[in-house]
Protein backbone atom coordinates (compact mmCIF):
# COMPACT_ATOMS: atom_id res chain seq x y z
CA UNK A 1 0.00 0.00 0.00
CA UNK A 2 1.75 3.55 -1.32
CA UNK A 3 1.70 6.43 1.51
CA UNK A 4 -1.70 7.89 2.46
CA UNK A 5 -2.82 11.06 0.57
CA UNK A 6 -5.37 13.10 2.99
CA UNK A 7 -7.65 16.22 2.40
CA UNK A 8 -8.80 19.05 4.69
CA UNK A 9 -11.79 21.34 4.43
CA UNK A 10 -10.61 24.59 2.65
CA UNK A 11 -9.59 27.04 4.95
CA UNK A 12 -12.70 29.72 5.51
CA UNK A 13 -14.49 26.12 7.13
CA UNK A 14 -12.35 26.59 9.91
CA UNK A 15 -12.30 29.30 12.74
CA UNK A 16 -8.89 29.28 14.23
CA UNK A 17 -8.45 31.76 17.27
CA UNK A 18 -5.12 31.78 18.83
CA UNK A 19 -5.05 31.77 23.07
CA UNK A 20 -1.91 30.40 25.02
CA UNK A 21 -0.01 28.06 24.16
CA UNK A 22 -3.02 26.42 22.43
CA UNK A 23 -5.46 27.32 19.71
CA UNK A 24 -8.99 26.82 19.62
CA UNK A 25 -10.40 25.75 16.11
CA UNK A 26 -14.32 25.99 15.47
CA UNK A 27 -15.00 23.59 12.05
CA UNK A 28 -18.16 24.56 10.49
CA UNK A 29 -19.39 21.48 8.80
CA UNK A 30 -19.36 19.82 11.71
CA UNK A 31 -20.24 22.44 14.70
CA UNK A 32 -17.41 20.85 16.64
CA UNK A 33 -14.51 23.13 18.83
CA UNK A 34 -11.24 21.48 19.36
CA UNK A 35 -8.40 22.56 20.94
CA UNK A 36 -5.16 22.36 19.46
CA UNK A 37 -1.41 22.91 19.64
CA UNK A 38 1.08 22.93 17.04
CA UNK A 39 1.82 22.00 14.49
CA UNK A 40 -2.34 21.20 14.12
CA UNK A 41 -2.81 24.64 12.35
CA UNK A 42 0.16 24.23 10.03
CA UNK A 43 -0.52 20.96 8.99
CA UNK A 44 -4.43 22.14 8.37
CA UNK A 45 -2.91 25.45 6.23
CA UNK A 46 -0.77 23.36 4.34
CA UNK A 47 -3.71 20.83 2.85
CA UNK A 48 -5.10 24.22 1.61
CA UNK A 49 -2.77 23.44 -1.31
CA UNK A 50 -4.34 20.42 -2.03
CA UNK A 51 -4.27 16.86 -0.73
CA UNK A 52 -0.78 15.54 0.43
CA UNK A 53 0.47 12.70 2.72
CA UNK A 54 2.80 13.17 5.12
CA UNK A 55 6.12 13.94 3.75
CA UNK A 56 4.45 15.92 0.97
CA UNK A 57 3.16 18.30 3.79
CA UNK A 58 6.68 17.92 5.78
CA UNK A 59 8.28 19.63 2.72
CA UNK A 60 5.61 22.43 2.15
CA UNK A 61 5.75 23.18 5.96
CA UNK A 62 10.01 23.56 5.84
CA UNK A 63 9.09 25.92 2.68
CA UNK A 64 7.63 28.52 5.44
CA UNK A 65 9.48 27.38 8.79
CA UNK A 66 12.13 26.10 10.70
CA UNK A 67 12.65 22.71 12.56
CA UNK A 68 14.18 20.11 12.61
CA UNK A 69 13.54 17.39 9.66
CA UNK A 70 14.45 14.11 11.64
CA UNK A 71 11.31 12.44 12.23
CA UNK A 72 9.29 14.95 11.20
CA UNK A 73 7.47 12.43 8.76
CA UNK A 74 6.71 10.71 11.67
CA UNK A 75 5.13 13.06 13.81
CA UNK A 76 2.99 14.36 10.87
CA UNK A 77 1.89 11.06 10.04
CA UNK A 78 0.53 10.79 13.55
CA UNK A 79 -1.00 14.14 13.74
CA UNK A 80 -2.81 13.13 10.37
CA UNK A 81 -4.03 10.13 12.03
CA UNK A 82 -5.42 12.33 14.95
CA UNK A 83 -7.06 15.03 12.46
CA UNK A 84 -8.14 11.90 10.69
CA UNK A 85 -10.02 10.56 13.96
CA UNK A 86 -11.82 13.72 14.96
CA UNK A 87 -13.02 14.36 11.26
CA UNK A 88 -10.74 17.50 10.39
CA UNK A 89 -8.86 15.53 7.53
CA UNK A 90 -10.09 12.55 6.04
CA UNK A 91 -8.33 9.98 3.16
CA UNK A 92 -8.17 11.45 -0.65
CA UNK B 1 -17.60 40.32 14.87
CA UNK B 2 -14.59 38.83 15.39
CA UNK B 3 -12.73 38.56 11.92
CA UNK B 4 -10.31 40.98 13.82
CA UNK B 5 -9.26 38.44 16.58
CA UNK B 6 -9.10 35.53 14.39
CA UNK B 7 -5.66 34.15 12.88
CA UNK B 8 -5.39 33.27 9.13
CA UNK B 9 -3.92 29.38 8.79
CA UNK B 10 -0.16 29.62 7.90
CA UNK B 11 -0.48 28.68 4.93
CA UNK B 12 2.88 26.78 3.17
CA UNK B 13 4.60 28.86 0.05
CA UNK B 14 2.72 32.12 1.62
CA UNK B 15 5.01 35.26 2.55
CA UNK B 16 4.38 34.50 6.52
CA UNK B 17 7.90 35.02 7.82
CA UNK B 18 9.97 31.92 8.51
CA UNK B 19 9.59 30.63 12.39
CA UNK B 20 10.32 28.17 14.31
CA UNK B 21 7.79 25.30 14.27
CA UNK B 22 7.54 22.76 17.21
CA UNK B 23 6.62 18.91 15.63
CA UNK B 24 6.15 17.61 19.19
CA UNK B 25 6.91 14.42 20.10
CA UNK B 26 4.69 11.22 17.67
CA UNK B 27 3.13 10.14 20.92
CA UNK B 28 1.71 13.68 22.04
CA UNK B 29 -1.53 13.85 21.67
CA UNK B 30 -1.98 17.52 19.66
CA UNK B 31 -5.98 17.89 19.89
CA UNK B 32 -8.46 17.97 22.53
CA UNK B 33 -12.11 17.98 21.27
CA UNK B 34 -14.83 19.79 23.36
CA UNK B 35 -17.53 17.67 24.32
CA UNK B 36 -19.68 19.03 26.63
CA UNK B 37 -21.57 16.96 28.52
CA UNK B 38 -25.06 18.55 28.27
CA UNK B 39 -26.01 15.56 31.19
CA UNK B 40 -23.22 17.19 33.47
CA UNK B 41 -25.29 20.22 33.92
CA UNK B 42 -28.57 19.47 33.78
CA UNK B 43 -27.62 16.65 36.39
CA UNK B 44 -26.95 19.32 38.63
CA UNK B 45 -30.88 21.05 37.81
CA UNK B 46 -32.34 17.72 38.09
CA UNK B 47 -32.53 14.16 40.53
CA UNK B 48 -32.98 11.23 38.70
CA UNK B 49 -33.53 7.65 39.29
CA UNK B 50 -32.56 4.74 37.03
CA UNK B 51 -34.94 1.37 37.30
CA UNK B 52 -32.98 -1.80 36.92
CA UNK B 53 -33.92 -3.06 34.32
CA UNK B 54 -36.00 -0.62 32.36
CA UNK B 55 -39.42 -0.95 32.52
CA UNK B 56 -39.71 -2.60 28.08
CA UNK B 57 -37.17 -5.25 29.71
CA UNK B 58 -39.33 -5.70 33.18
CA UNK B 59 -39.39 -9.84 32.64
CA UNK B 60 -35.41 -10.67 32.45
CA UNK B 61 -33.45 -11.56 35.62
CA UNK B 62 -29.91 -9.95 35.84
CA UNK B 63 -26.64 -11.59 35.55
CA UNK B 64 -23.86 -11.18 37.61
CA UNK B 65 -22.02 -8.93 34.53
CA UNK B 66 -24.76 -7.29 34.03
CA UNK B 67 -26.54 -8.77 30.93
CA UNK B 68 -29.86 -9.61 30.72
CA UNK B 69 -31.12 -12.95 30.84
CA UNK B 70 -34.16 -15.39 30.48
CA UNK B 71 -35.88 -15.52 34.55
CA UNK B 72 -34.92 -18.32 36.71
CA UNK B 73 -30.90 -18.51 34.49
CA UNK B 74 -28.75 -20.08 37.75
CA UNK B 75 -26.76 -17.29 39.07
CA UNK B 76 -29.17 -14.62 38.10
CA UNK B 77 -30.91 -11.96 40.24
CA UNK B 78 -34.20 -10.87 40.09
CA UNK B 79 -35.47 -7.31 38.89
CA UNK B 80 -35.11 -4.25 41.70
CA UNK B 81 -38.91 -3.73 42.43
CA UNK B 82 -38.18 0.19 42.50
CA UNK B 83 -35.73 1.88 40.92
CA UNK B 84 -32.44 3.83 42.57
CA UNK B 85 -31.77 7.70 42.99
CA UNK B 86 -28.83 8.71 41.25
CA UNK B 87 -27.68 9.64 44.73
CA UNK B 88 -27.90 5.87 45.66
CA UNK B 89 -26.29 4.81 42.56
CA UNK B 90 -23.46 7.21 43.32
CA UNK B 91 -23.03 5.68 46.31
CA UNK B 92 -22.75 2.47 44.56
CA UNK B 93 -20.06 3.50 42.13
CA UNK B 94 -18.30 4.45 45.13
CA UNK B 95 -18.15 1.04 46.68
CA UNK B 96 -21.27 1.13 48.88
CA UNK B 97 -24.22 -1.53 47.93
CA UNK B 98 -27.45 -0.25 46.72
CA UNK B 99 -30.14 -0.27 49.84
CA UNK B 100 -31.62 -3.31 49.60
CA UNK B 101 -29.13 -5.68 48.00
CA UNK B 102 -26.44 -8.21 48.54
CA UNK B 103 -22.91 -7.65 47.52
CA UNK B 104 -23.42 -9.87 44.73
CA UNK B 105 -26.43 -8.71 43.45
CA UNK B 106 -25.30 -5.19 44.08
CA UNK B 107 -22.35 -5.99 42.01
CA UNK B 108 -24.74 -7.60 39.25
CA UNK B 109 -27.04 -4.12 39.06
CA UNK B 110 -23.65 -1.84 38.97
CA UNK B 111 -23.00 -3.67 36.10
CA UNK B 112 -26.08 -3.80 34.27
CA UNK B 113 -25.98 0.34 35.04
CA UNK B 114 -22.58 0.78 33.67
CA UNK B 115 -23.48 -1.14 30.28
CA UNK B 116 -26.23 1.58 29.62
CA UNK B 117 -27.14 2.81 25.84
CA UNK B 118 -28.67 5.86 25.02
CA UNK B 119 -32.06 5.21 24.22
CA UNK B 120 -32.63 2.66 27.87
CA UNK B 121 -34.65 4.24 30.56
CA UNK B 122 -31.72 5.63 32.94
CA UNK B 123 -28.97 6.27 30.59
CA UNK B 124 -28.91 10.21 30.68
CA UNK B 125 -29.38 9.50 34.64
CA UNK B 126 -26.42 7.62 34.71
CA UNK B 127 -24.25 9.55 32.20
CA UNK B 128 -25.10 13.39 34.38
CA UNK B 129 -23.59 10.80 37.44
CA UNK B 130 -20.18 10.44 35.85
CA UNK B 131 -19.58 14.53 34.81
CA UNK B 132 -21.27 15.66 38.20
CA UNK B 133 -18.42 16.02 40.85
CA UNK B 134 -19.42 17.34 44.57
CA UNK C 1 -54.06 23.78 34.43
CA UNK C 2 -55.75 24.23 37.83
CA UNK C 3 -53.44 26.99 39.34
CA UNK C 4 -51.31 29.37 37.08
CA UNK C 5 -48.51 31.69 37.27
CA UNK C 6 -46.63 34.18 35.14
CA UNK C 7 -42.99 35.96 35.71
CA UNK C 8 -40.25 36.76 34.19
CA UNK C 9 -36.72 36.52 35.22
CA UNK C 10 -34.18 39.18 32.86
CA UNK C 11 -34.88 38.60 29.92
CA UNK C 12 -37.01 35.20 29.93
CA UNK C 13 -40.85 34.88 31.11
CA UNK C 14 -42.22 31.49 32.31
CA UNK C 15 -45.52 30.23 32.78
CA UNK C 16 -45.91 27.60 35.46
CA UNK C 17 -49.15 25.70 35.91
CA UNK C 18 -49.67 23.46 38.76
CA UNK C 19 -52.16 20.78 39.62
CA UNK C 20 -51.27 21.88 43.33
CA UNK C 21 -51.79 25.66 45.05
CA UNK C 22 -49.24 25.31 47.96
CA UNK C 23 -46.47 25.95 45.12
CA UNK C 24 -47.99 28.70 43.31
CA UNK C 25 -49.07 30.38 46.84
CA UNK C 26 -45.07 30.49 47.28
CA UNK C 27 -44.22 31.62 44.20
CA UNK C 28 -46.84 34.60 43.85
CA UNK C 29 -45.25 35.73 47.49
CA UNK C 30 -41.63 35.32 46.77
CA UNK C 31 -41.68 36.79 43.03
CA UNK C 32 -43.84 39.08 44.41
CA UNK C 33 -41.83 42.23 42.96
CA UNK C 34 -40.91 41.12 39.83
CA UNK C 35 -42.89 41.40 36.34
CA UNK C 36 -44.87 40.01 34.05
CA UNK C 37 -43.15 38.27 30.91
CA UNK C 38 -43.17 40.40 28.16
CA UNK C 39 -46.03 41.17 26.40
CA UNK C 40 -47.67 38.60 28.81
CA UNK C 41 -45.98 35.53 26.25
CA UNK C 42 -44.20 33.16 27.62
CA UNK C 43 -40.61 31.49 26.36
CA UNK C 44 -41.13 28.85 28.48
CA UNK C 45 -43.77 26.67 30.75
CA UNK C 46 -43.18 24.56 33.69
CA UNK C 47 -45.99 22.17 34.50
CA UNK C 48 -46.46 20.47 38.03
CA UNK C 49 -48.29 17.45 37.90
CA UNK C 50 -49.27 14.02 39.39
CA UNK C 51 -47.72 11.06 37.54
CA UNK C 52 -50.84 9.08 38.36
CA UNK C 53 -54.32 10.69 39.04
CA UNK C 54 -54.25 9.50 42.60
CA UNK C 55 -51.29 10.83 42.91
CA UNK C 56 -52.44 14.45 43.05
CA UNK C 57 -53.92 13.09 46.53
CA UNK C 58 -52.48 9.91 48.07
CA UNK C 59 -48.48 11.03 49.45
CA UNK C 60 -48.88 13.38 46.30
CA UNK C 61 -45.83 13.56 44.63
CA UNK C 62 -44.58 16.16 41.90
CA UNK C 63 -43.62 15.35 38.29
CA UNK C 64 -41.70 18.22 36.82
CA UNK C 65 -43.28 18.77 33.10
CA UNK C 66 -43.47 21.38 30.63
CA UNK C 67 -41.72 22.54 26.99
CA UNK C 68 -38.61 20.18 27.99
CA UNK C 69 -38.43 17.35 30.17
CA UNK C 70 -35.59 14.64 31.20
CA UNK C 71 -36.39 10.97 30.98
CA UNK C 72 -35.40 9.68 34.68
CA UNK C 73 -36.69 12.24 36.18
CA UNK C 74 -37.63 11.50 39.64
CA UNK C 75 -41.04 12.93 41.36
CA UNK C 76 -40.63 15.21 44.72
CA UNK C 77 -42.84 15.41 47.35
CA UNK C 78 -45.23 18.34 47.56
CA UNK C 79 -43.44 19.57 50.76
CA UNK C 80 -40.80 19.93 48.10
CA UNK C 81 -43.08 21.78 45.57
CA UNK C 82 -41.28 25.23 45.36
CA UNK C 83 -38.14 23.20 44.37
CA UNK C 84 -39.69 21.11 41.98
CA UNK C 85 -40.90 24.44 40.33
CA UNK C 86 -37.59 26.17 40.45
CA UNK C 87 -35.72 22.80 39.14
CA UNK C 88 -38.63 23.02 36.31
CA UNK C 89 -38.02 26.12 35.14
CA UNK C 90 -33.65 25.20 35.59
CA UNK C 91 -34.55 22.93 33.20
CA UNK C 92 -36.27 24.83 30.19
CA UNK C 93 -33.41 27.16 30.56
CA UNK C 94 -30.55 24.02 30.23
CA UNK C 95 -32.61 22.62 27.46
CA UNK C 96 -34.62 25.21 25.41
CA UNK C 97 -32.13 29.15 25.72
CA UNK C 98 -31.00 29.51 22.23
CA UNK C 99 -30.56 33.28 22.52
CA UNK C 100 -27.82 33.58 24.82
CA UNK C 101 -24.99 30.91 25.78
CA UNK C 102 -26.02 29.68 29.33
CA UNK C 103 -23.04 29.78 31.49
CA UNK C 104 -23.30 28.03 34.80
CA UNK C 105 -22.39 30.62 37.28
CA UNK C 106 -23.20 33.06 39.67
CA UNK C 107 -22.66 36.82 38.61
CA UNK C 108 -22.75 39.91 40.49
CA UNK C 109 -22.22 43.37 39.46
CA UNK C 110 -20.41 46.84 40.37
CA UNK C 111 -20.17 49.73 38.39
CA UNK C 112 -21.49 48.45 35.30
CA UNK C 113 -18.96 45.11 35.34
CA UNK C 114 -19.80 41.68 36.27
CA UNK C 115 -17.74 38.86 38.02
CA UNK C 116 -18.85 35.64 37.27
CA UNK C 117 -18.27 32.59 39.73
CA UNK C 118 -18.27 28.83 38.32
CA UNK C 119 -17.33 25.62 39.44
CA UNK C 120 -18.98 22.58 40.70
CA UNK C 121 -21.47 21.70 42.68
CA UNK C 122 -20.80 22.47 46.01
CA UNK C 123 -17.79 25.06 45.18
CA UNK C 124 -19.80 28.16 46.98
CA UNK C 125 -20.67 30.12 44.04
CA UNK C 126 -24.33 30.36 44.59
CA UNK C 127 -23.57 31.31 48.64
CA UNK C 128 -20.59 33.77 47.74
CA UNK C 129 -22.76 35.55 45.12
CA UNK C 130 -25.56 35.71 47.81
CA UNK C 131 -23.30 37.03 50.27
CA UNK C 132 -22.12 39.75 47.84
CA UNK C 133 -25.45 40.81 47.06
CA UNK C 134 -25.25 42.15 50.65
CA UNK C 135 -21.92 43.95 50.79
CA UNK C 136 -23.35 46.48 47.96
CA UNK C 137 -22.75 44.47 44.80
CA UNK C 138 -25.71 44.08 42.50
CA UNK C 139 -27.00 40.18 42.37
CA UNK C 140 -26.95 39.05 38.79
CA UNK C 141 -28.06 35.14 39.16
CA UNK C 142 -26.86 32.40 41.17
CA UNK C 143 -27.61 29.54 38.13
CA UNK C 144 -27.07 30.73 35.00
CA UNK C 145 -25.78 34.06 33.50
CA UNK C 146 -26.64 34.67 30.15
CA UNK C 147 -23.91 35.78 27.55
CA UNK C 148 -25.29 37.69 24.48
CA UNK C 149 -23.54 36.41 21.47
CA UNK C 150 -24.10 39.63 19.74
CA UNK C 151 -22.68 42.13 22.06
CA UNK C 152 -20.84 40.00 24.67
CA UNK C 153 -22.65 41.42 27.15
CA UNK C 154 -23.67 39.51 30.46
CA UNK C 155 -27.58 39.63 31.23
CA UNK C 156 -29.14 39.12 34.99
CA UNK C 157 -31.20 35.97 35.37
CA UNK C 158 -31.62 37.00 39.36
CA UNK C 159 -34.06 33.68 40.43
CA UNK C 160 -34.80 32.86 43.73
CA UNK C 161 -30.90 32.12 45.38
CA UNK C 162 -31.13 28.45 45.98
CA UNK C 163 -29.24 27.72 49.73
CA UNK C 164 -28.13 24.73 50.89
CA UNK C 165 -27.10 23.50 53.86
CA UNK C 166 -24.67 25.64 56.12
CA UNK C 167 -25.12 28.16 53.43
CA UNK C 168 -28.43 28.56 54.64
CA UNK C 169 -27.68 29.71 58.70
CA UNK C 170 -25.17 31.80 57.05
CA UNK C 171 -27.37 33.97 54.70
CA UNK C 172 -29.83 33.76 57.70
CA UNK C 173 -27.40 35.96 59.73
CA UNK C 174 -27.37 38.15 56.70
CA UNK C 175 -30.46 39.32 55.04
CA UNK C 176 -33.76 39.92 56.85
CA UNK C 177 -36.29 36.98 57.02
CA UNK C 178 -39.38 38.06 55.26
CA UNK C 179 -36.54 37.01 52.09
CA UNK C 180 -36.65 33.73 52.59
CA UNK C 181 -38.85 30.95 51.69
CA UNK C 182 -39.88 27.81 53.55
CA UNK C 183 -36.76 25.62 54.79
CA UNK C 184 -36.80 22.07 53.10
CA UNK C 185 -35.66 19.18 54.54
CA UNK C 186 -34.06 15.91 52.97
CA UNK C 187 -34.40 17.14 49.45
CA UNK C 188 -32.05 15.26 46.70
CA UNK C 189 -29.45 17.84 47.79
CA UNK C 190 -30.13 18.23 51.36
CA UNK C 191 -31.55 21.18 52.98
CA UNK C 192 -32.74 24.19 51.01
CA UNK C 193 -34.07 27.56 51.42
CA UNK C 194 -34.76 29.57 48.69
CA UNK C 195 -33.21 33.82 49.25
CA UNK C 196 -35.25 36.20 46.96
CA UNK C 197 -32.69 38.74 45.61
CA UNK C 198 -32.69 42.26 47.34
CA UNK C 199 -35.34 44.75 46.09
CA UNK C 200 -32.61 46.53 44.06
CA UNK C 201 -31.52 43.79 41.88
CA UNK C 202 -34.94 42.92 40.97
CA UNK C 203 -35.41 46.33 39.78
CA UNK C 204 -32.20 46.31 37.89
CA UNK C 205 -32.74 42.91 36.32
CA UNK C 206 -32.59 44.43 32.73
CA UNK C 207 -29.84 46.20 33.03
CA UNK C 208 -26.84 44.17 31.47
CA UNK C 209 -23.26 44.18 32.56
CA UNK C 210 -19.56 43.92 30.71
CA UNK C 211 -18.03 40.70 31.99
CA UNK C 212 -14.40 41.71 33.75
CA UNK C 213 -13.43 38.77 36.06
CA UNK C 214 -14.01 35.32 36.28
CA UNK C 215 -13.58 32.90 39.21
CA UNK C 216 -13.37 29.62 40.23
CA UNK C 217 -13.87 29.17 43.98
CA UNK C 218 -13.49 26.58 45.94
CA UNK C 219 -14.79 25.99 49.42
CA UNK C 220 -12.86 24.69 52.31
CA UNK C 221 -9.11 24.97 51.67
CA UNK C 222 -6.48 26.96 53.29
CA UNK C 223 -6.93 30.54 50.87
CA UNK C 224 -4.59 30.14 47.47
CA UNK C 225 -5.12 31.90 44.10
CA UNK C 226 -3.31 31.04 40.97
CA UNK C 227 -3.89 32.74 37.55
CA UNK C 228 -6.02 30.10 34.38
CA UNK C 229 -4.75 30.45 31.41
CA UNK C 230 -7.62 31.06 28.55
CA UNK C 231 -7.29 27.89 27.20
CA UNK C 232 -8.06 26.30 30.54
CA UNK C 233 -10.76 28.74 30.99
CA UNK C 234 -12.84 27.90 27.79
CA UNK C 235 -12.61 24.09 28.44
CA UNK C 236 -14.01 24.38 32.29
CA UNK C 237 -16.73 27.08 30.60
CA UNK C 238 -17.91 24.84 27.84
CA UNK C 239 -18.55 22.34 30.31
CA UNK C 240 -20.58 24.44 32.26
CA UNK C 241 -22.77 25.48 29.67
CA UNK C 242 -25.64 23.32 28.63
CA UNK C 243 -26.28 25.24 25.42
CA UNK C 244 -22.67 25.84 24.20
CA UNK C 245 -22.70 22.87 21.36
CA UNK C 246 -26.44 24.15 20.27
CA UNK C 247 -25.42 27.77 19.53
CA UNK C 248 -22.46 26.89 17.38
CA UNK C 249 -20.46 29.57 15.60
CA UNK C 250 -21.91 32.38 17.73
CA UNK C 251 -21.51 30.36 21.26
CA UNK C 252 -17.88 29.45 19.65
CA UNK C 253 -17.16 32.92 18.75
CA UNK C 254 -18.74 34.58 22.12
CA UNK C 255 -16.99 32.26 24.08
CA UNK C 256 -13.80 32.61 22.93
CA UNK C 257 -13.97 36.58 22.97
CA UNK C 258 -14.69 36.08 26.40
CA UNK C 259 -12.04 34.09 27.59
CA UNK C 260 -9.50 36.35 25.65
CA UNK C 261 -10.80 39.19 27.20
CA UNK C 262 -11.35 38.66 30.70
CA UNK C 263 -9.06 37.11 33.21
CA UNK C 264 -9.81 34.13 35.47
CA UNK C 265 -8.24 33.12 38.69
CA UNK C 266 -9.02 29.82 40.69
CA UNK C 267 -9.12 30.92 44.73
CA UNK C 268 -8.88 28.55 47.08
CA UNK C 269 -10.78 29.53 50.68
CA UNK C 270 -11.37 28.32 53.95
CA UNK C 271 -14.58 30.66 55.00
CA UNK C 272 -17.10 33.03 53.37
CA UNK C 273 -15.18 36.14 55.07
CA UNK C 274 -11.65 35.33 53.58
CA UNK C 275 -13.73 34.83 49.87
CA UNK C 276 -15.00 38.05 50.29
CA UNK C 277 -11.69 39.75 50.98
CA UNK C 278 -10.29 37.43 47.91
CA UNK C 279 -12.57 38.80 45.66
CA UNK C 280 -12.58 42.78 46.64
CA UNK C 281 -8.77 42.86 46.20
CA UNK C 282 -8.69 40.89 42.84
CA UNK C 283 -11.37 42.92 41.24
CA UNK C 284 -9.72 46.33 42.11
CA UNK C 285 -6.45 44.00 40.31
CA UNK C 286 -8.81 43.80 37.38
CA UNK C 287 -10.22 47.26 37.23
Amino acid sequence: MGPVLYRADPPEARRLVPLDALDLIFHLPSGQTHLVSEPVPQVLGALAAGPADAAEIVSRLAAAHDFDPAGAEAVIAARLEELEAIGLVWRA
Amino acid sequence: MSDDEQSEEPQAGSTTRRHALMLGAVAATAVVSIRPAMASTVGSVLNCEIPVPDAGRAGNYIAADGSLVPRNTPGAFAPSPRPFTGEQVKAAMDGRSLPGTSPQQSRAYTAYIRRLQIGQSGFTCYSSLLNTRR
Amino acid sequence: MRHQFAVRIGPVGFRIGSAWAGPIQLMRTLYADYPAPADGIADFTVRLEPGRPWRRFLRPAVEIRGDFTLPDAAPLPLAQGLLAAEMGMNLQMALGQRRYLLLHASAVERDGRALLMTGNSGAGKSTLAALLGERGWRFMGDEFALLDPFTGALHAFPRMISLKNQAIAAMEAEAPAVRFGPLMRGTPKGDIRHLRPATAAVAAMEEPARPALILFPRFGFAADERAMAPSEVFVRLTQASTNYVALGAPGFDALAALVRQVPAVAIDYPDTASAVAQVERLWAAAA
